[in-house]
């Protein structure tokens, strides 16, 4: 018996458990349901129909050199797909941009107006990390980060304007991004990632340590670059047992709203329907929810195949 | 409004490094809802992928189904090891219907290239008629086609032609089918494709008859006897051009049963029996085809030599024993005299001292005799003892006619003899040009019986191979039937030009000779419904699904219901019979008074010779010729024609 495995029988949990989300600012969360954070069981499942998820996808590489300033091309694009009553998905939304991030005030007197002229849209960053290319990426992904962001949100607001009467929206990340969308009665934000912790003591302990198919009270939270309110709370689909505290764990937004405490036991049985098919074999599957997980594969196969590639296949 | 004239794509071809597109197999994808299964035909369009002008048409020939499932474990988990569960996930997994097709054409047709990545579309009638390259005959100046079904994949109903200058001759002929028994696929699929040819057989290849060997029950008996059709098989005619009506002309033969006159046939219905002619051979119609009668130990040398001998020089001439006796030999009967005369000489007159006449030993006789006379026993009604043939009109065949040799009762030697005969006189006439047709089909059921790959190398099975490579240039068409292809001569399945085959069993799809197919139309094979079946013609590059409308004629199970087989009459009752049936006139009573205390040999032979010379007034003939002793048809020098010898068997495929 390994020591470890003398501690499990003592009493600890055992666990499988490698990184964890890196850490993001987060602010101390307000409880609106109960007057501490509480564990609640979910109740039978209602599924809504139809349902829409919108997810996005990004991606870039290098392309060339002037000199050691990099100059890459990227690709973002975001889509929405309607769930019809044979839970088959359609796509209904869809927008995607190709550009060039370039720091162009660095660039040579020769190459520059070549660029301005091959690519009608260049995003230009700032020329000062050029000469530190690890940084340089750092900002170039914060770049395309914050392009796939607004891209996603542009849609989102389209799309929960174009909702249906009893059509709910499910979005990949935070609800909080677009005050509009966050305003939205029937929309819902699924976060995966906790580098964010709202919560403190005794109630992010009952948070991370929630058994499979409970969820926690309700608390409200601000989020996003708009700082808008939304309400939250946790959800776990798949027993953290033997993996790790955030394994299956999902942090929903919806409206902050009073009807939102009152839905919330239903949208988290909804939820934790979506589960399965297991969204397999994306890596974070246990909190990635198939429909999103479909939208992803579907803009990766709509997407420009990658530069790196396409230069050494002739073109079709 | 859909403009249903502009063709909407099914799916689209795709190729990966590991499956890429070949010049003579693609793979493509469509939704999950898709008319298109195992045999659908699908036309490739060039668009969008720089190759406009090019069209590849292709069948399908597998099909695969599968999500983005990792791995089965993750559906259990999935559904926490519950199956019930698995159906309430809220969205259904993403899933592909892929499908592998066979190229059966390109066009333009060189260079030939890899199939491009273009749309796919379901083929239309004129897709499935430039797909099989019917085009060539069906539209031609001189129209060669010969439906055979029709195409109903992927929810259409274009028909299938077959070219009848590789179904009939002289470019291929031959045509075989495989199928499991009892399923009534083969037998009708011929009857409905004689049928067509009939209906289409162009005028300008000439005339064409049918010859079909009755060798299991009723099967073939009632032709010309309309079946129950329903209102889909009644389109599906009109579809195909082919009158959706009973053969026009059949005659169908029988041998009679032991007492000489009584038809050995389920055929003998009062209202039906008087369309059936007897079939009677004598000892000259015998002796021609003596080598069927020799199993593999009797041939020799020696038997060859003796047969050869009487058939030259004693049967029918006027010949001395040697012993004193001078015979003429024209029956069973003269030559049972003959051998008994040449065995007492050796017996009597040479004391036993010698064993050899005319160079002949003594046991080559007895063996060649025992066999001889032993087929006159076995087969009693087929064949007489000392009475005239009666026999198919080798002079006179008549266009569009089928004619019916139902031999089910026979002992299997007469049926080998029935065969070996028909068909030789067949190919002897066709050579001549003197059968009255330019083209004969002969339909074989049982083929693992008279052509097994293995087994003796019987004189049929020499027979069946000579049609099978030779018959296409003499008109001589074989269409055989079989369960198990694979047990079959393979020249003989070899050289026939059309495959077609029923529902197969497993089994028999597992052999060799089925290799070449994919598992998924080997499973379509071994499920296929009646009337369906897969055709593989020259013209075609691969096999073709096709389904065919219940044949025009009554099923001869269907047949004995509607028309029970009555009885055997009485001796008298029977000949007052045949006689009626030539003659209206005649009145039983004063029939019945003529044969009252006569041999029934006497008035066999007295029946026979009414038969074959039919006079005007039959009961005049028939008293006059009971008068004395019937003269044999014989009495007069026959001519004789050797039929010419047959290759051997040998291990050289042609």
């Amino acid at each position: 018996m390994t020591w470890w495995q003398a501690l499990v029988a003592a009493g600890a949990v055992p666990a499988n458990a490698g990184r964890s989300d890196e850490a993001e600012p987060g602010e101390r969360a307000d409880l609106v349901e109960d007057s501490e954070l509480q564990v609640h069981p979910i109740p039978e499942p209602q599924i809504p129909n139809p349902v829409s998820f919108l997810n996005g996808m990004q991606r870039w590489s290098v392309v060339a050199y002037d000199g050691v300033a990099q100059i890459v091309s990227a690709y973002v694009a975001a889509a929405v797909c309607r769930r019809d009553k044979r839970g088959v998905l359609h796509a209904t939304f869809e927008r995607s941009r190709a550009f060039a991030i370039a720091p162009l005030d660095r660039l040579s007197p020769t190459l520059r107006p070549v660029l301005e002229q091959a690519v009608p849209d260049i995003e230009p960053v700032d020329g000062e990390l050029v000469g530190q290319p690890a940084r340089y990426l750092e900002q170039v992904e914060r770049t395309v980060r914050r392009a796939r962001a607004h891209l996603e949100r542009e849609l989102a607001e389209a799309a929960t304007a174009a909702l249906g009467a009893d059509e709910w929206l499910v979005l990949d990340g935070l609800l909080s991004r677009s005050p509009a969308v966050a305003r939205h009665p029937r929309a819902l934000g699924v976060i995966k990632s906790h580098g964010a912790q709202f919560l403190d003591g005794r109630g992010l302990e009952r948070a991370l340590t929630l058994p499979a198919g409970h969820r926690t009270s309700v608390f409200a939270v601000r989020g996003g670059h708009t700082r808008t309110e939304v309400y939250s709370w946790y959800l776990r689909l798949w027993p953290w047992e033997g993996n790790n505290l955030q394994y299956g764990l999902l942090r929903v937004e919806a409206r902050a709203d009073r009807e939102t405490i009152a839905r919330a036991p239903a949208l988290s049985s909804w939820l934790f329907a979506e589960r399965a098919p297991l969204a397999t074999p994306a890596t974070r599957w246990d909190r990635l929810l198939y429909p999103l997980h479909h939208v992803e594969e579907y803009l990766k196969a709509r997407a420009p195949r990658s530069p790196a590639a396409r230069s050494r296949l002739p073109v079709a | 409004m859909i403009d249903k004239a502009i063709p909407v794509p099914i799916g689209r071809v795709v190729a990966t490094e590991l499956k890429p597109a070949t010049p003579h197999q693609f793979h493509f994808w469509t939704p999950t809802d898709t008319t298109i299964g195992i045999g659908a035909i699908v036309k490739v369009g060039g668009s969008g992928t720089g190759e406009e002008g090019r069209v590849v048409y292709g069948v399908v020939t597998e099909g695969f189904a599968y999500s983005d499932l990792a791995t089965p474990l993750h559906d259990v988990v999935g559904a926490e090891g519950d199956p019930t569960r698995a159906v309430e996930a809220p969205t259904a997994r993403q899933q592909i219907r892929y499908w592998t097709a066979a190229v059966l054409r390109q066009t333009p047709e060189e260079p030939l290239q890899p199939v491009p990545l273009g749309q796919v579309y379901v083929a239309d009638d004129a897709d499935v008629a430039q797909a099989l390259r019917m085009d060539t005959y069906l539209y031609s100046a001189t129209p060669t086609a010969i439906p055979v079904g029709l195409y109903t994949s992927a929810g259409r109903d274009a028909p299938v032609y077959l070219d009848a200058d590789f179904l009939l001759g002289p470019e291929a002929a031959h045509l075989n089918i495989s199928g499991m028994s009892g399923l009534a696929t083969k037998t009708s699929a011929v009857e409905f494709l004689l049928a067509s040819i009939f209906a289409h057989f162009p005028a300008h290849k000439g005339r064409v008859a049918a010859v079909c060997f009755n060798v299991k029950g009723p099967d073939l008996c009632f032709l010309d006897q309309p079946a129950d059709l329903s209102d889909e098989d009644r389109r599906r005619y009109e579809r195909l051009g082919v009158p959706s009506t009973p053969f026009e002309r059949v005659q169908l033969y029988a041998p009679l049963k032991a007492d000489g006159v009584n038809l050995n046939t389920l055929r003998t219905h009062p209202d039906l029996v008087d369309d059936v002619e007897p079939l009677t051979w004598g000892l000259q119609e015998v002796v021609d085809y003596a080598e069927v009668l020799l199993n593999r130990d009797d041939i020799d040398a020696k038997a060859d030599a003796f047969i050869d001998f009487l058939r030259d020089r004693v049967l029918g001439r006027t010949f001395d024993d040697g012993f004193g006796t001078t015979h003429r030999v024209q029956t069973f009967a003269d030559l049972d005299r003959l051998f008994r005369s040449i065995f007492d000489g050796l017996e009597v007159i040479s004391g036993g001292r010698s064993d050899t006449w005319r160079t002949h030993h003594i046991a080559t006789m007895r063996k060649v005799r025992n066999r001889l006379l032993n087929i006159s026993t076995r087969c009693k009604g087929l064949v007489t003892d000392d009475g005239p043939s009666s026999d198919l009109p080798w002079q006179d065949f008549k266009d569009r006619t089928v004619y019916v040799i139902d031999i089910a009762n026979v002992d299997p030697l007469g049926q080998d003899l029935v065969f070996a005969r028909v068909v030789s006189k067949l190919r002897e006439q066709l050579e001549r040009r003197e059968l009255g047709v330019d083209a004969v089909v002969v339909f074989v059921d049982e083929l693992n019986k008279y052509a097994p790959g293995d087994g003796p190398d019987t004189y049929v099975k020499k027979m069946l191979l000579d049609i099978s490579e030779r018959g296409r240039y003499l008109g001589l068409v074989l269409f055989g039937a079989e369960q198990f292809r694979s047990q079959v001569h393979r020249r003989v399945v070899g050289n026939a030009g059309t495959q077609v085959f029923g529902r197969m069993d497993m089994d028999e799809l597992a052999t060799p000779g089925y290799q070449v197919l994919t598992p998924a139309t080997k499973n379509k094979l071994a499920t296929l419904p009646i009337g369906e079946l897969m055709v593989r013609h020259p013209h075609f590059t691969q096999p073709i699904f096709i389904r065919f409308p219940k044949p025009p004629v009554l099923r001869g199970r269907d047949g004995v219901e509607r028309f029970p087989p009555a009885a055997d009459v009485p001796f008298e009752d029977a000949v007052v019979r045949q006689l009626v049936r030539l003659d209206r006139r005649v009145r039983p009573n004063q029939v019945k008074d003529l044969i009252a205390d006569r041999e029934p040999d006497d008035v066999r032979r007295a029946l026979a010779a009414v038969r074959r010379i039919r006079p005007d007034d039959v009961l005049a003939y028939f008293r006059k010729v009971l008068g004395a002793r019937v003269t044999p048809e014989g009495a007069l020098p026959r001519e004789h024609h050797t039929v010419p010898p047959l290759n051997p068997i040998s291990d050289e495929p042609y």
